[in-house]
């Protein structure tokens, strides 16, 4: 069953009426209140300047009149391609076309043998995303973890290493700086055999957080952010508000900030490069309003993201949002409702680059390989939503029905065999339905306990060497890389 | 209820209006200032703690419950000797050198404030040397330090070294916080001492 890039637009939090007023009402903040900048970031605002934004460089504030912005987003390609090494695993975003992946930069794992927690690892990296690779419903792959056991001058090359050697999905991640961009974009192009076959079929983007909200921009992330559209490598827009700390408390407020932040984004973009392919990146997030912590599982963090991908689509640029964050700090069924929920508005709504769905906990600090399993088996679910009911003579099945006619049965029918492996949802064995007899005969194993057996497996699986050897000898001889080789 | 047990409770409604109008009128009555403050307007915010503990009362209410009181303290003052209100600790406190995230650290800032100790916020970015200068200047009691990335975890062992390296270790108590310390990266760089959370952290504070 092919669950990816199927049409979502089946929930919709925002009416059109209210879509056009948070529309409006984040022109008017840009108009208004602006967005703060601090040093370094100069070159960008005096583009902006010459754009005709109003410029107070002693409060470090930029204006927006309407048209700069209005006039800058409609250059944004209102489809991008991301491209895995092969085309099976193209992800086209545009419309309500939904696709859904892992996400973060988890620092704690929850170790696969000893359930332990403890810090992640490159080998961890390497590790778990060569079982994303293998979970047939998990999309792309945005580096789930960090690896904590290098310097941070090896992070983004050997992170990027990582990925593109254990997968031949879509491979998405931040960089430390502009240095790290320019050296991952160089180790992609070896891989693709040169920096045009790269630009034609870019199979790795970037994240840059640019929003440091309420409205100021990054520094470090805006200068990423243009490098990256000048090399018209794909980026995704981040901006991360929590209501209630860093956002208005109110759903409203935080998607009309939210917006305002995206679209100065959006608009730098344009502006330095016009058509340049970026994403529309809002995540609306809350807070747990006793401590203040970052909330990813509350059911309202799915309405606004469903509600992030309608903004997006109002002004035709494809979106990259979360769902599946889970708040639980261990693979439990906190962790199933908070992802079921999250996972399903933003599916249904028709995300169309759907990140941290998969493998997190606690509030995007910690991974754990059994819940990759668990998370590929709820992405799959919701997507079979997106699928629908088909509803046409083959179906309808009416010649069946005579066929067997009153007080027979279909089991042996030759329909059933035609339809049933394609009409419902076939899951990568985690979920058990068969009687408690049999369960209990195969060991009684709870979802947790079955997800960490089919882990292992995965991981005792042969590995595929998605960088041939010649590549990488020449990548090991230009770069440290400190995964192993071949073992 | 008793005046103390009223202005406690007007603390713990987050209700500064009522708290202000309650210690004027004490007051009025000859009721020793020493008195409404121990009895009164730190017994509710003691109740407040409780309440943050035990996830009643949300970060927002505590903060304003937080502003009534030192709005009341500010009415008291006058009549408060320095033995009456203890001395005040000053905190130097701020985010790491590279490092931009402020929610914790500015939480921790405002309970820490609210329990009566006085804040040098240097912001967030801070590199070793504006520490330095800031605890040369100012002599604070304690010196707070966030970092939420392990990309700038070593720079708050490099602010913990630079604090030594400028003769004021001794000086100071050092605490460290934020989503990827611990107790162990905490004895590792040789800080005194971690808190998990904001509320920890004043507690901690007060009593060092
Ligand atoms: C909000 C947030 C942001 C916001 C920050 C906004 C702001 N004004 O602070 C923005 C969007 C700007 C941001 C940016 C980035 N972030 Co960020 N961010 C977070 C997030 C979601 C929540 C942090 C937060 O505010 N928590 C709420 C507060 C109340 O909690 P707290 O900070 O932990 O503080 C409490 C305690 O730790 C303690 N404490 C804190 N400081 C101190 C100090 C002392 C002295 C004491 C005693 C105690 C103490 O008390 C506090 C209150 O209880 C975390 C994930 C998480 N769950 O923590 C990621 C996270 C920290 N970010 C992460 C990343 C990767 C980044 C970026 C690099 C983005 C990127 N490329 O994608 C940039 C880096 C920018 C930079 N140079 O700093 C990663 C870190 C991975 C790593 N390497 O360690 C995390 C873990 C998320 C993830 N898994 O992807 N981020």
């Amino acid at each position: 069953m092919q669950l990816k890039g199927l049409q979502g637009g089946l929930y919709r939090p925002l009416s059109p009426e209210q879509i056009e007023t948070i529309h409006d009402a984040a022109l008017t903040i840009l108009e208004q209140t602006g967005m703060g900048y601090e040093n370094g970031l100069e070159a960008t605002v005096e583009m902006l300047e010459d754009h005709g934004a109003e410029v107070d460089h002693k409060s470090r504030r930029i204006k927006f009149p309407r048209h700069i912005i209005e006039q800058a987003i409609v250059k944004a390609p209102s489809q991008v391609i991301l491209c895995g090494r092969q085309p099976e695993h193209d992800l086209d975003l545009r419309e309500d076309k939904v696709h859904l992946g892992t996400g973060g930069a988890a620092i704690k794992i929850i170790d696969l043998e000893t359930k332990e927690l403890r810090a992640t690892t490159l080998e961890d990296l390497y590790e778990v995303s060569r079982v994303v690779d293998q979970l047939a419903n998990i999309h792309f792959l945005v580096r789930p973890c960090i690896p904590t056991d290098l310097k941070k001058e090896d992070y983004d090359i050997n992170m990027f290493y990582a990925c593109l050697k254990a997968t031949q999905k879509h491979v998405m991640s931040g960089v430390n700086d502009e240095e790290g961009l320019r050296r991952v974009i160089d180790l992609a192009a070896m891989i693709a055999g040169g920096k045009d076959k790269l630009a034609e079929r870019p199979f790795i983007s970037f994240i840059t957080s640019i929003a440091i909200s309420p409205l100021k921009l990054c520094t470090q992330s805006t200068l990423i952010m243009q490098e990256a559209n000048r090399n018209r490598i794909p980026v995704a827009i981040s901006s991360a508000p929590m209501a209630g700390s860093t956002s208005p408390v109110t759903m409203a407020g935080t998607l009309a900030q939210l917006h305002a932040e995206e679209l100065a984004g959006i608009a730098i973009c344009q502006l330095t490069t016009p058509g340049a392919p970026v994403l529309y990146g809002g995540i609306p997030g809350l807070v747990n309003l006793a401590s203040m912590g970052y909330a990813g599982g509350p059911v309202e963090f799915g309405m606004m993201n469903a509600a992030a991908h309608q903004l997006a689509d109002h002004i035709n640029i494809p979106n990259y949002n979360s769902a599946g964050l889970a708040d639980s700090k261990e693979p439990d069924a906190q962790a199933a409702w908070e992802k079921s929920l999250t996972l399903i508005l933003a599916a249904m709504a028709g995300s169309n680059y759907i990140h941290h769905s998969a493998g997190m906990l606690e509030s995007m600090l910690t991974i754990a390989h059994e819940q990759f399993v668990m998370d590929d088996e709820i992405i799959g679910n919701c997507c079979r939503v997106l699928k629908g009911i088909e509803v046409d003579a083959e179906h309808l099945a009416l010649e069946v029905i005579e066929s067997v006619g009153p007080g027979g049965n279909y089991m042996s029918s030759p329909h059933t065999m035609a339809h049933m492996r394609r009409e419902y949802f076939q899951g990568n064995g985690v979920t058990n339905r068969k009687s408690r007899d049999r369960w209990e005969k195969d060991g009684g194993l709870d979802a947790r306990e079955k997800a960490r057996e089919i882990a292992k497996k995965l991981i005792a699986n042969r590995e595929t060497a998605y960088i041939d050897p010649d590549t990488d000898r020449a990548i090991r001889d230009k770069y440290t890389i400190h995964l192993k080789e071949e073992k | 209820m008793t005046t103390f047990n009223k202005i406690s409770q007007a603390i713990v409604d987050s209700d500064p209006g009522q708290a202000i109008s309650l210690v004027e009128t004490a007051m009025g009555n000859d009721t020793p200032a020493v008195d409404i403050l121990n009895k009164g307007l730190l017994a509710g915010m003691e109740i407040v703690g409780e309440k943050m503990e035990s996830e009643e009362m949300f970060i927002p209410e505590v903060l304003m419950s937080a502003n009534a009181m030192s709005q009341c303290v500010d009415v008291l003052k006058p009549h408060l000797s320095e033995e009456d209100t203890g001395q005040t600790k000053k905190v130097v406190i701020g985010t790491v050198q590279g490092d931009l995230h402020d929610i914790g650290k500015n939480l921790v800032s405002m309970l820490m404030e609210s329990a009566g100790m006085e804040i040098y916020d240097l912001g967030v970015d801070v590199p070793p040397d504006a520490f330095v200068e800031k605890i040369s200047e100012i002599k604070p009691e304690i010196v707070g330090i966030s970092a939420l990335l392990t990309t700038t975890m070593p720079a708050m062992q490099q602010t913990v070294e630079a604090i030594s390296e400028a003769g004021l270790r001794e000086q100071v108590k050092i605490m460290v916080g934020g989503a990827p310390v611990t107790q162990g990266f905490c004895d590792e760089i040789g800080a005194d001492v971690f808190a998990p959370d904001a509320n920890a952290a004043a507690k901690m504070a007060k009593a060092l």
